[in-house]
């Protein structure tokens, strides 16, 4: 492309698309920026496709989200259905069950749209835990990348939440309980639950506005925040550059990858593609959610074996394990859900979003970092992030223990007693193993030639806070003298 | 599909005509299973649709193209040869000191005007306070409904379809879901009616409230509040199915397993004068989960 | 020891008798009428008297009571029990589960015979799903059977390693008995509680869950959420990975197939 006559550019520009993008640059000027743009360079490594996983699942969400709006009424006036599905003939229902009903038997490609989306909530989070986990092992969240650290956690729970609303909104009996327990733990806070409940839910469980603000803040208000933070995301990385693993040429220095045109676009592309063809097998083959077994809501009725979406688990698995500690003094109360619902997910993503001011506290590693650590390479955060990874495995299992029990035929109060041992087992024994395995291997690699980059000492004795002005003032006392 | 530009192979080397054939075969294969994919679709729609089919077309309609991107990209593509300079991020000490000068001398000029200063702030900070109050609005003061139902005293007990339940209606060993009258929409005051096959053991105080061993207790848990709709006659216990509460329904519903702090409230009931089921006032406590004031 | 069990026999025998009355008028033996009680004894003396004893007031040994009194058992649940093979039980520690059947239908006929000569006891309901009316058999099914079977008939945990089980295998007359008589755990509901129409219809719903309108596609066991994390995690995102490591793989080894202009 370096020459070009003339008469050729100006055969070339004859074309409709080139004349549109040339009409568009006189009024805009981007040519400049787009052609930086494709001259981007990207490292090519298998784990860095997995944010984008999460990024082309919310592309299939928003797609068959929107579908689905076209058909979905929220509302919670009594209608009595009349579809075309026998069993709930003449049955009284609200009037987004009865729509979410018709919506799967008498819309075309309405079912298939509806699984497609839930699988593709799933997947959703699914990918932006392993993408949380592939930046967390290879320390891709150090200086600068804190704050896209943090707007990647936020992302998280907004994602968390988002699929909670959304499967709260069809108003079956499997959905209304999980509503109920939210509304529950937002009870149980301490002070301010009564309010924030009432608030949130417009009057006491079941509220009369619940399904149409989740509406709101399903299809509207989160779709456009979680929009707005996966761009911001995205305009830091390139802002960043991406990280990459050391070795082979590549330094802090440079980036070394492919170009953006053509070859990652395509294959970004082709990836997006096929992440929307796999929810599209799940969505037709395997059904999800079949809300016209599990009726429409009661608040007086319940299903053995009532579990929430896999990604909420782990709340529902704590609140299984946590033994009945209800605390009473004064005249005042806070009852047990407390501990393990609202107050877990707060330490949960406290400290997910202290981590990196965290580990730099504890390292005393404030450097820039654009070269990834290889986990073994960090055993202190690796066996700490595989002991975290544990932990929550382990309230998320729990969260099945029911069906657990029938299917291997076991006593569901054994299965309990076990998975409560095995909270407080399992993570100290896996950090053990990590760290010595992590060791293992660091060993080998030495025998075989590999220099392992220097690894920070880990400031331990920061842990024993009360010593902590002592330290500073022992910190402070030669500074001042030199 | 090859670039215009680009210079034929070179005719003897004989591996590369045969891998460019090869791709160029996928791609297209892929392309072509994409376009079927697609056609199928709309037929399948226009026939009246079908789920499975509709995903597997689907499914083969995105994946032909994703595939086909990707493999034309493997095999006909640049890859993994570019190098990029990174820049450093942070501003130099130059354009930050430049910055805060322009600022600085900005921020001069606004604050001159000390009055006008603080009266602005005060303004945006009401204005701020005034702008909370619109969220009161979303739901009402939470009052006294959340310790009560609407059982009162000489309210008869009905089944959720509303019909009048009578003492002898609850056979030994049953187990009947129980609203008070006219209030079956009560969220609240969903109530258990059981009637065991050995003898409740009454919390003192509350001899009187199981006529010929018919015992009422809220049918919600006092963890989250989830039905707890699993009655075992034979051991006389109730299971929730949310989080595995266990209730001794013998020994005033206390928990003897699980996550629940709680024994589930009790009704004190009567048999009326026509044998129907009546309160005789409300719960034993407020029903339902725990919150901050339940004991004020 | 002796007061709660006083008052139950007393509580227990005008309720029970009562309630069968109302439900079957007189005909207490409807499936006992065919049944020999001669042979019904043979029967019940080698394989039921170990446990329920010989003159079926049940068995204790050592404080342990080895097999309920059969007083009050009655057509329906010995039935129920006989035809889903949960009794006779081979070791009286045994929880009973579903296993073919050990007798015959002429035994089990014998059988109720006899077992109806020694007490009274629900007869054998008369469950006919044809009139039963499906939305409504779901609306009761979903209101007293759904906290333990599970909205899909599964089944599902009960306290110290019991469970209700799976649906599935019932038989009309079966589901009928059941909720006739409350086997195992299960609570009764008697007529006044769901009427004879009511268990016709909670009985087709029942049958209905068997096969029910997989529209969606592979049922996964009809489980919810769980199965549905299980796949998307090992299929979802596990294909996802591997055609990561197909786009992201090392393409570096492969000869260029088109020089670079």
């Amino acid at each position: 492309m370096t020459t070009t006559s003339p008469a050729r550019r100006q055969k070339r520009d004859k074309l409709l698309t080139r004349r549109a993008a040339r009409w568009l640059d006189a009024r805009l000027g981007g040519a400049k920026y787009a052609r930086t743009a494709l001259g981007k360079v990207f490292p090519d490594h298998w784990s860095f496709l997995l944010g984008e996983l999460a990024l082309y699942a919310f592309v299939v969400l928003l797609a068959t989200g929107v579908y689905l709006t076209f058909f979905f009424h929220p509302g919670n006036q009594i209608v009595t259905y009349h579809g075309s599905y026998a069993p709930l003939h003449g049955v009284q229902m609200s009037e987004a069950y009865r729509s979410a009903v018709e919506l799967s038997f008498d819309v075309r490609a309405g079912l298939v749209m509806r699984q497609i989306h839930h699988w593709a909530a799933l997947l959703f989070v699914a990918s932006i835990v392993v993408h949380l986990m592939r930046i967390f092992f290879t320390g891709a969240f150090r200086r600068p990348r804190e704050v896209n650290w943090m707007i990647g956690v936020l992302l998280l729970i907004l994602a968390i939440f988002n699929g909670f609303a959304g499967y709260s909104l069809l108003d079956d009996q499997l959905s209304g309980t999980g509503l109920r327990i939210a509304y529950s733990i937002t009870l149980s806070i301490p002070l301010a639950g009564t309010w924030l409940a009432s608030l949130l839910f417009g009057g006491e469980f079941p509220g009369p506005d619940i399904i149409d603000r989740l509406y709101v803040i399903h299809i509207l208000l989160l779709p456009a925040v979680i929009a707005l933070l996966i761009g911001i995301h995205l305009f830091l990385v390139v802002r960043h550059k991406h990280t990459q693993f050391g070795g082979m040429g590549r330094t802090e220095e440079n980036v070394v990858g492919e170009a953006v045109w053509p070859s990652f676009a395509f294959k970004s592309l082709g990836l997006m593609m096929l992440v929307a063809a796999v929810l599209a097998a799940l969505g037709g083959l395997a059904q999800i959610n079949p809300i016209w077994l599990y009726g429409p809501f009661d608040p007086a009725e319940v299903s053995s074996a009532s579990q929430p979406d896999w990604y909420m688990g782990w709340l529902d698995g704590s609140l299984r394990l946590f033994p009945p500690l209800e605390i009473r003094a004064f005249g005042f109360e806070v009852p047990a859900p407390f501990f393990p619902g609202a107050l877990l997910a707060g330490i949960t993503f406290g400290l997910l979003f202290a981590w990196p001011s965290l580990e730099a506290l504890f390292t005393g590693d404030r450097r820039v970092h654009h070269l990834l650590d290889r986990p073994r390479d960090r055993p202190v955060r690796t066996s700490l992030g595989v002991a975290t990874l544990s932990f929550y495995t382990v309230l998320t299992l729990a969260a099945s223990n029911d069906v657990i029990a029938t299917t291997f035929g076991l006593s569901v109060n054994a299965v309990l007693l076990t998975f409560r041992a095995l909270v407080i087992v399992l993570p100290p024994i896996a950090a053990l193993v990590t760290y010595r395995l992590c060791n293992e291997l660091q060993a080998r690699d030495i025998a075989g030639g590999y220099v392992p980059p220097d690894r920070p000492r880990v400031r331990w004795e920061l842990l024993r806070f009360w010593r902590w002005r002592a330290m500073r003032r022992a910190s402070r006392a030669p500074s001042t003298a030199g | 599909m090859s670039d215009p530009t680009a210079p034929d192979p070179i005719p003897e080397d004989a591996a590369r005509t045969a891998l460019a054939k090869r791709g160029e075969r996928l791609t297209t294969l892929s392309f072509a299973v994409s376009i079927f994919g697609a056609l199928a679709l709309a037929v399948v729609y226009w026939r009246g649709g079908q789920p499975q089919l509709e995903g597997i077309f689907l499914c083969l309609a995105l994946g032909g193209l994703g595939v086909g991107m990707i493999v034309w990209a493997r095999y006909f593509m640049p890859h993994g040869t570019d190098v990029e300079a990174r820049h450093q991020i942070e501003s130099t000490e130059e354009e930050i000191d430049a910055f805060r000068e322009e600022f600085e001398r900005g921020e001069h000029i606004l604050t001159r005007r000390s009055l006008l200063v603080r009266m602005g702030t005060a303004a945006v900070a009401a204005l701020g306070v005034a702008l909370i109050f619109p969220i009161r609005s979303l739901g009402p003061r939470p009052g006294k409904g959340f310790k009560s139902t609407p059982y009162r005293k000489g309210i008869r007990l009905v089944t959720d379809d509303g019909t009048l339940i009578k003492a002898d209606d609850v056979s030994v060993d049953g187990v009947i879901t129980a609203f008070p009258e006219g209030h079956t929409d009560a969220a609240d005051a969903s109530t258990l009616l059981i009637r065991p096959n050995e003898p409740v053991q009454a919390r003192p105080g509350r001899e009187s409230w199981t006529p010929g061993n018919l015992v009422a207790y809220s049918k919600l848990c006092t963890h989250v509040g989830c039905p707890v709709g699993l009655y075992q006659a034979g051991v006389h216990l109730l299971l929730c199915p949310c989080h595995q509460s266990t209730f001794d329904v013998l020994d005033g519903a206390r928990p003897i397993f699980g996550p629940a702090a709680r024994s589930l409230p009790q009704l004190p009931i009567e048999v009326d004068g026509e044998g129907y089921i009546v309160a005789r006032g409300d719960f034993s406590g407020p029903t339902g989960p725990g919150f901050w004031d339940r004991d004020r | 020891m002796i007061r709660p069990r006083l008052l139950r026999l007393v509580m227990l025998v005008p309720l029970v008798a009562a309630g069968l009355y109302l439900v079957t008028g007189t005909s207490t033996a409807r499936g006992a009428e065919h049944g020999d009680t001669g042979r019904g004894r043979e029967l019940y003396l080698t394989g039921c008297s170990s446990c329920h004893g010989i003159h079926g007031k049940g068995v204790e040994a050592n404080g342990e009571q080895r097999g309920p009194s059969l007083e009050h058992a009655g057509p329906a649940i010995t039935n129920y029990m006989l035809t889903t093979g949960r009794m006779p039980l081979a070791n009286s520690e045994d929880r009973p589960v579903r296993k073919d059947p050990a007798y015959d239908t002429e035994q089990i006929r014998d059988l109720i015979a006899y077992v109806s000569t020694l007490g009274e006891g629900p007869a054998i309901p008369d469950v006919d799903i044809t009139t039963g009316d499906l939305a409504a058999g779901g609306e009761l099914y979903r209101a007293n059977c759904q906290p333990c079977h599970s909205a899909s008939g599964a089944g599902g945990a009960l306290s110290y390693g019991r469970a209700a089980p799976q649906l599935s295998k019932a038989t009309p007359t079966q589901i009928g008995s059941a909720i006739r008589t409350g086997p195992g755990q299960m609570p009764v509901f008697g007529p006044d509680t769901l009427s004879s129409h009511e268990v016709d219809s909670i009985a087709r719903y029942v049958k209905y869950l068997e096969h029910p309108d997989d529209r969606g596609g592979v049922s996964l066991g009809r489980l919810g959420p769980i199965p549905e994390g299980f796949l998307i995690w090992v299929l979802g995102v596990g294909l996802l990975i591997v055609i990561c490591t197909w786009i992201g793989g090392r393409t570096r080894n492969r000869r260029e197939v088109e020089p670079q202009p």
